[in-house]
């Protein structure tokens, strides 16, 4: 049994797994390190992720073109971001109890939602969807091995990778990322530089829900291909404790997200091994966050301690 | 005369509560000249220049900017105008590097990048030019204050800024640090910046400037020659005393055996590297008022912490509560032995806003028997002597029910002074016990703490305002940088020009008139 797990562990299978597990993940951490940036704390990815889902489906149902229902999808993460800020910024309201309020009843809703729509609780199945398809690359394809690491990927997945390289590059290399951050680090210090902190803020909230939307859009639109009750199940919650460990640092931002995708992937592979019980492994990718997450914290608190690194 | 390049006419300050910052403040600064703005704390200093930079919008009154009206809508209207100003409490962000701070909000760019390279070599050329000494690649994390000071300062030179503004610029640095700042004000005007300084030291002001306007209760008195104004009448113009109010004929004298109420030896505390107490030693008796009297920020909110033990701070030196070491108790332990305290800020040390005026009244010693039964509180007791000490303290309300918050300033106070009151303590610390309260309530706060006293509290009272600190004490010490750099056996043979010199540094006593503040 050992050598077969073994031998699943180094296959090409586990690698693809992997590399579909974390798509989500990323979108949700990208979302949340880029409304961090700004100092605003979005822990409303979930919501927005299941919200997006189900919008996308039923937008590509509706549409009857799995683009405009990815649109629709994204438009559906905007407006929720802007809902958030309008309750916070304009209202006065507890931005943290908006958000905690959108995730409580945002499988309610959406659950309700698919039932009016469809009569059933529990997935879109019975709605003819057309779906976003994976891509082959045009030469790289024919390359062994690379060519099947590399190619053959969900739509998104690419789109998902590219993101990640351009929000790099606009929080890092651009005046807009530098006042975004400045804002996040010292939002008087910005403010005495002439910059619109509340702007920004808005303009990182509203790319975050953009970001959660395609985390989303990618779950039901392209790797599950439909919208299924509980889809999202944490992972828009992995993106914020990504972020949490990443704590401002682009690389372990990615590389945190991919590990918890990592065990994402260990337990969908125990899964399939009856030799486990099933509801010990499906709570692998969970625990293992709280896992990291409380070494992160200790190692952190020692290097404070020690006064290895400076607290901002 | 040079050009006028800022004018205030009639500039006037009112918030939205009342408060009137400034009144019909009109004022002129030189092309080219160091102006120093000078004022107690809460003159209103700082609002005018808030004025001028744009954060602040004037009540009434107009300002003109290089011959032409301005209406600044915010300070990148100032920004853009040529003002800058280096505030008080640095703006900077530590993770960034110098040259980041610098450009922050105003970045050269190749196509949508920020051009680094570009950057970089304005920024250090910049620093150059002013001989700065800074390497502008440097985390401003890693610099000391004085260089951060200096990229405060290059983040205005590089918007060119020619009219500089600098808030307390001093008040951060070591005496070198000080000198170098000024060689390099100087420079500035060389090069035909014009500078206003704002400070209440007066041998830097006296130092720096060409010009000294001064402000007292938000109205200006006038603009002077730095080399036509003596010091004794540069301090006569800032201190000023307005009235004439003789508390004496209240005070009884009654024989308290010299008993301490409160004794403090040899404190020294430091913040930041820098000595903020040190080698403070005095005395409260039994039946006395000590008056500390200073300008803000110079040791007297750090002394109050340490004998409260508001703040976990870390203190050496003894101090004694009614012939008790305290060092090692909490705030409740010092309270239980005999001390009251009327913080400074009352809305956020003093009272729970959103509470009753009962619970407010009762909150330091809600454990009392008289109050408390063995499970609940006594609410019928508490109830009898909130509504006892409401009419005493004639705080203007309802009923006792009533939220602190519904209360006017001055009832808040007196809500803070009943509480204290009512616990017969020995020893009442009393930090600005009228700060911004209305005269009538003021002279009520005055009449009680002399009344305990009287009663053989002995009262340490810490207060910026001079007026109060010479009507009800009976010692006075004055706090300069942390030290104790006056001592005055009897506050009826002082005068408040006196007192003014040393609360500006511009004198000092010896070792041996200071050790009277203990032994006498």
């Amino acid at each position: 049994m050992w050598s077969n797990i073994l031998t699943t562990l180094f296959s090409m299978r586990f690698l693809l797994t992997i590399i579909r597990m974390a798509t989500p993940i990323l979108f949700a951490a990208l979302g949340a390190f880029t409304a961090a940036s700004t100092g605003i704390g979005n822990i409303a990815i979930e919501s927005i992720m299941t919200f997006s889902a189900l919008g996308g489906v039923l937008g590509s149902y509706l549409l009857n073109n799995a683009w405009l229902g990815l649109l629709i999808g994204l438009l559906i993460g905007i407006l929720t971001a802007l809902l958030i800020t309008f309750f916070s910024m304009k209202l006065g309201a507890d931005a943290f109890l908006i958000m905690i309020a959108l995730n409580t009843f945002a499988d309610s809703v959406a659950i309700f939602l698919l039932y009016q729509i469809t009569g059933d609780k529990g997935t879109t199945a019975s709605l003819p969807t057309p779906i976003l398809y994976t891509w082959d690359i045009p030469l790289i394809k024919d390359i062994p091995i690379l060519g099947e690491i590399l190619s053959g990927h969900y739509v998104l997945t690419y789109i998902c990778w590219l993101l990640i390289i351009v929000m790099f590059v606009v929080i890092y290399k651009t005046p807009l990322g530098m006042r975004m951050r400045a804002c996040g680090l010292n939002p008087d210090a910005a403010r005495t530089a002439g910059i619109n902190v509340e702007r920004l803020q808005v303009l990182s909230l509203v790319l975050s829900g953009v970001f959660a939307a395609f985390g989303g859009c990618y779950l039901s639109l392209n790797y599950l291909k439909i919208f299924s009750k509980g889809m999202v199940s944490g992972q828009g919650w992995m993106g914020v404790a990504a972020n949490g460990i990443a704590n401002g640092n682009y690389l372990s931002l990615v590389l945190s997200a991919v590990i918890f995708a990592v065990f994402r992937a260990v337990s969908i592979i125990f899964s399939s091994n009856s030799a486990f019980p099933t509801d010990l492994v499906s709570a692998i990718p969970y625990f293992s966050v709280f896992v990291i997450l409380t070494a992160v914290s200790i190692i952190n608190y020692y290097r404070v301690k020690s006064g290895k690194v400076e607290e901002h | 005369m040079n050009e006028i390049i800022l004018k205030l006419d009639n500039v006037t300050k009112v918030y939205p509560n009342g408060t009137v910052a400034n009144r019909d403040i009109n004022m002129e600064f030189e092309k080219g000249e160091i102006h120093s703005v000078v004022g107690e704390n809460g003159a209103g200093k700082s609002t005018l220049m808030k004025m001028i930079f744009g954060i602040e919008r004037p009540s009434s009154g107009t300002i003109t900017y290089k011959g032409e009206e301005v209406h600044f809508n915010s300070s990148m209207d100032a920004i853009h105008a040529g003002i800058g100003m280096v505030h008080q409490h640095f703006m900077l962000i530590p993770s960034y590097s110098i040259v980041d701070n610098i450009i922050l909000g105003d970045e050269p760019t190749k196509s949508i990048f920020i051009d680094a390279k570009e950057a970089t070599k304005r920024c250090q050329e910049l620093s150059d030019k002013y001989n700065f000494e800074l390497d502008v690649t440097a985390k401003v994390s890693t610099l000391s204050v004085a260089k951060r000071q200096k990229v405060e300062i290059l983040k205005t030179l590089y918007r060119n800024a020619e009219l500089i503004i600098l808030d307390e610029p001093t008040s951060v640095l070591t005496p070198q640090e000080t000198e170098k700042l000024f060689d390099q004000l100087r420079f500035f005007k060389q090069q035909g910046h014009t500078i206003i300084f704002i400070s209440h030291k007066l041998e830097e002001v006296k130092q720096i400037s060409d010009r000294i306007s001064v402000i007292r209760n938000g109205v200006s008195k006038g603009t002077y020659l730095n080399a036509d104004l003596s010091m004794e009448q540069l301090t006569n113009l800032i201190i000023g005393r307005d009235l004439e109010n003789d508390m004496d004929e209240y005070k009884t004298h009654e024989d308290f055996h010299g008993e301490r109420a409160l004794e403090v030896r040899d404190l020294y505390m430091e913040r930041n590297g820098k000595p903020v107490l040190n080698n403070v030693s005095f005395e409260v008796k039994r039946g006395e008022i000590l008056g500390v009297a200073g300008v803000e920020g110079n040791g007297q909110q750090e002394l109050v912490k340490c004998i409260t033990g508001l703040e976990a701070t870390k203190y050496e030196g003894l101090i004694k509560v009614c012939d008790q070491e305290v060092n090692h108790l909490n705030i409740r332990g010092r309270r239980d032995i005999g001390m009251a305290y009327i913080p400074e800020d009352r809305m956020v040390d003093g009272v729970a806003g959103e509470l009753p005026i009962s619970d407010n009244l009762i909150s330091t010693y809600y454990t009392r028997e008289d109050i408390n039964g063995k499970l609940f509180m006594d609410n019928k007791a508490i109830a009898r002597m909130s509504d006892q000490l409401i009419k005493t303290f004639a705080v203007k309300t309802k009923n006792a029910d009533a939220s602190v918050n519904s209360l006017s300033g001055g009832n808040v106070q007196k809500v803070v002074v009943a509480r204290e009151y009512n616990t017969n303590s020995r020893f009442m610390i009393a930090e600005q016990p009228t700060h911004g309260i209305d005269i009538g309530s003021a002279e009520f706060v005055h009449h009680k703490l002399i009344e305990m006293r009287n009663a053989g509290a002995g009262i340490l009272l810490v207060s910026a305002d001079l007026n109060e600190v010479m009507d009800l004490s009976d010692r006075i010490i004055v706090m300069f940088n942390g030290r104790i750099a006056g001592y005055f056996p009897d506050a009826n043979k002082v005068n408040e020009s006196e007192l003014g010199m040393y609360m500006l540094g511009a004198k000092h006593q010896s070792e041996e008139e200071i050790g009277g503040a203990l032994n006498d």
